[in-house]
């Protein structure tokens, strides 16, 4: 107790001292964001060490059914090769920690440098600028090591543990955990700095207001490509060992390939090209972290000081050159005040609020790099045109998924709560009109680009019959898909307080899975039928119009049209009173 | 104009130039110790980046800001140990407690252990803050945040304070309390620069009054001075005869016809 308190007593007192005070500072602003108290989704720091722990802790304890020296026995397996049955899970938990690190290094995109907040609050006083510099740089490299240490702390114990279960001697585990912990640790350095080498140097070469501008943009492209290294983690180990020594191979521009080459060269595995991409890895490391530090640095001088003559213009922001898209929409689907306001204020919102646009790109992303996939296996490389399997054409109804499950998952996501007096205050306000502007929302997020680009395309390769047929399956299960998505939704989207899948996100996350396969697996199969037999097409196209029809009946059920929106939703209690004593 | 002795804090010739637009021109007075100088104009008169200026956070683009004779870009560290700042925005870090934010700043500014949190104490019971000092800011009314700016400012007993717009979101009371200090202050011997769009308040308060129109001084001088210089017996109309160009019942007129426009 005693060494507690005098452990507790000595921080305190280290806190208290100017550099570390700073230091705490910059590492408070950086974790919180720059809207930290402001927005709800705040997490604390052991919530969010916790979670990005996790994966690495469970994927190692999932892999000991492929290692166990009991299993491989009863399985009949001899002559098991541990270190070489490593190789394509070494490269994946190399992918998992840059996707993790470099994921919150975009989260905190904007934290990384000092803010208007701490420019008023820091600048006058009596501090030289060097040292609320060097403070803010500690605190990077501080935030660094630990996320980059949490992230990799469970595998670095469970996964050697899992490798060696089939080895007797303990070096064995001992000489593997060190060649898997330096890889992946290294491997979160480096994206940690290249993003923030990505940051720094945009700052640094573009105007201000340029940067402001673009910056939500490249921050979405960088989750995309986080989402397709995962994704591809599974294909890439197979090509990559097969290479030959100096070889003109595209994956050598992959840089979790680095690092797994790095890890076989610390094994003393390293043959071919593994050699060349652990040199990589060396001076990508280097290169990185240099062009980070120089950027931050030159970024610093060249930004931070000149903040207050700097105007605060926010992400993404459209101007007005997309006035005449809400005009044209007025005339043809916005027919009510508030759907007309409520339409513009909600692609605003997710357009230009840094929350919701980063999430709705993830989702997006994801959709992307599954329809990406699905596109390229689909395309042979002696043909020109893709053939017409349920896979192609799965790819529309994958992207339309993941959009509109986006779209309603941030709809929950508040967006300034205090904010939302307007829409109270607005004459109009029955519930019945907030799942009719949701729909519109989610139908102009996926039906123009169906219509656009999905339906010529399908033209071109396979015909009219099958373009038209497609793109009307297509159309009527998005539209059922929004329906169902839009079930007792009362809310007016960011307007409400409190996220509804806070309390059921396991259930949420598995219905999203299950939802998936059956939306772009079962329903691209029923386009197939169809297709393949235009007499079973019109039931199949009734059929339908009816889940449709069925799904728009049950979400106008579910809503009574004279009540009021919900604003201030609350948390389901923890607890509840059940009156036994009543007697009833 | 020549450096002179016996002032706090002098500007020479103020300019700031946002991309070639002029946004303060040739901005000159002078401020000696007890005296509050009171700074008046119409929004985008420049008041704010004067304040900038002032206080260091903002180079000049021309001219200079002298404290006690020396040029405060020389050490801009040193100088800022004597100043007391309140800026317009109440940019305050809402996860830190009024507390925490207050001991941050007295650490910062170097003042030592037992005297900070006696003082901290002190000026939070005065300014009614106490009872929710451990409250995270986020949970502050604006006037809450304005109080511990104010406190933060005053934390370091500072010679110099530049207040900018300090009774915004205040209750009576605490704008009772508040202008009965800064004369107080004043009356110690602290010189105060303070900016406002209150005349009321300016007129009660300062001694001294700087009136800025499109970033250019148009008088300066003490309340009486200008005053009987305009010709008015009133701040207000004198401050209106100087500053606006507008025609205020014209205007209402305006508004009226524009919201019930077809």
């Amino acid at each position: 107790m005693s060494r507690k308190a005098s452990f507790a007593d000595r921080r305190d007192a280290l806190v208290r001292r100017p550099f570390p005070l700073l230091v705490a500072l910059s590492m408070s602003r950086i974790f919180h964001g720059s809207n930290a108290g402001e927005e709800e989704m705040n997490l604390s720091m052991g919530v969010v060490l916790a979670l990005l722990a996790l994966p690495g802790g469970f994927v190692s304890i999932f892999l000991f059914d492929k290692y166990g020296s009991l299993l491989q026995w009863l399985r009949g397996e001899s002559g098991f090769d541990p270190l070489a049955a490593a190789f394509p899970d070494e490269y994946f938990f190399i992918v998992l920690s840059m996707v993790v690190t470099a994921g919150v290094a975009v989260w905190w995109w904007d934290s990384i440098f000092p803010d208007r907040r701490d420019f008023a609050t820091l600048v006058p006083l009596p501090l030289p600028l060097s040292r609320i510099f060097l403070a803010n740089a500690v605190a990077i490299v501080i935030l660094t090591c630990l996320f980059a240490l949490d992230v990799n702390a469970a595998s670095s114990l469970l996964f050697p543990v899992v490798v060696g279960a089939s080895q007797t001697r303990v070096e064995f585990i001992l000489q593997f955990a060190f060649a898997h912990a330096v890889a992946v640790l290294l491997a979160s350095i480096f994206s940690f700095f290249a993003v923030f080498a990505i940051a720094g140097l945009l700052m640094l070469l573009l105007p201000s207001t340029l940067f402001r501008r673009i910056s939500l943009y490249v921050r979405t492209l960088l989750v995309t490509v986080l989402l397709l290294m995962l994704s591809s983690s599974f294909a890439v180990p197979s090509l990559i060992l097969p290479l030959p020594h100096g070889s003109r191979s595209v994956l050598r521009f992959l840089p979790p390939a680095w690092f797994l080459g790095l890890c076989q060269w610390l094994r003393g595995r390293a043959g071919g090209a593994l050699i060349d991409l652990a040199h990589t890895a060396v001076l990508a490391l280097i290169v990185a972290s240099v062009t980070a530090v120089a950027a931050y640095a030159l970024s610093y001088r060249r930004c931070f000081i000149r903040l207050p003559e700097i105007a605060d213009i926010p992400h993404g922001h459209l101007g007005t050159g997309s006035r005449w898209i809400f005009r044209a929409l007025d005339g043809i689907f916005l027919r009510t005040p508030l759907q007309r306001a409520g339409y513009r204020f909600v692609w605003k919102t997710l357009l230009r609020n840094e929350t919701h646009a980063l999430m709705l790109g993830g989702f997006a992303g994801l959709g992307a790099v599954l329809a990406s996939q699905t596109l390229f296996s689909a395309f042979s490389p002696s043909g020109p045109a893709p053939s017409l399997t349920a896979d192609t054409l799965s790819v529309p109804l994958t992207l339309s998924y993941c959009v509109l499950i986006g779209i309603r998952f941030v709809f929950d996501v508040p967006a300034h709560h205090p904010a939302n007096w307007i829409f109270r205050f607005s004459p109009a306000g029955g519930i019945s009109e907030t799942p009719g502007l949701a729909l519109r929302v989610m139908l102009s997020s996926t039906l123009p680009w169906i219509f656009l680009v999905v339906f010529p395309m399908a033209f071109h390769f396979w015909g009219w019959r099958v373009a038209l047929l497609g793109t009307i399956l297509t159309t009527i299960w998005v539209v059922t898909l929004s329906e169902i998505l839009l079930i007792r939704f009362g809310k007016l989207p960011f307007a409400c307080r409190y996220p509804a899948f806070r309390h059921s996100a396991v259930v949420v996350v598995l219905a999203c899975v299950l939802g998936y396969f059956a939306f772009a697996g079962v329903t691209s199969e029923v386009e197939v039928a169809a297709i393949a037999s235009p007499v079973a097409a019109l039931p199949l196209v009734v059929l339908s119009l009816g889940v449709g029809y069925a799904a728009h009946r049950i979400r106008r059920k579910s809503m009574h049209s004279d009540e009021r929106m919900l604003f201030e939703s609350e948390p389901d209690a923890s607890f509840a009173v059940l009156h036994l004593s009543d007697g009833n | 104009m020549p450096v002179q002795k016996g002032f706090v804090l002098q500007a020479i010739e103020l300019t700031k130039n946002y991309s070639s637009v002029p946004a303060v021109q040739n901005v000159t007075f002078e401020l000696r110790a007890g005296e509050i100088l009171g700074c008046l104009g119409p929004n985008g008169s420049g008041k704010s980046t004067t304040v900038k200026m002032l206080t260091g956070l903002l180079q000049p683009s021309h001219g200079r800001v002298l404290f006690r004779g020396e040029d405060i870009r020389k050490d801009l560290v040193s100088y800022r140990k004597y100043l007391g700042y309140v800026p317009e925005e109440p940019n305050l870090y809402p996860y830190l407690s009024g507390r925490e934010y207050l001991e941050m700043v007295g650490i910062l500014r170097g003042i030592p252990e037992p005297r900070l949190g006696k003082r901290i104490d002190s000026l939070l019971t005065l300014l009614s803050l106490y009872p929710s000092r451990h409250s995270a800011m986020a949970a502050y009314s604006k006037g809450m945040r304005q109080r511990i700016l104010l406190i933060a400012a005053l934390l370091d007993d500072p010679e110099l304070l530049i207040l900018d717009e300090p009774l915004s979101g205040l209750d009576v009371s605490s704008a009772l309390i508040l202008k009965s200090l800064i004369r107080s202050l004043g009356g110690q011997g602290k010189a105060v620069f303070y900016c406002s769009h209150v005349l009321e308040v300016v007129e009660r308060v300062c001694s001294h009054l700087l009136i800025l129109r499109r970033g250019s001084v148009l008088a300066s001088g003490s309340i009486a001075d200008v005053r009987q210089r305009i010709g008015h017996s009133s701040l207000e109309r004198a401050f209106h005869h100087l500053v606006e160009d507008v025609d205020p019942e014209q205007v209402t007129r305006d508004i009226i016809a524009a919201m019930s426009a077809p």
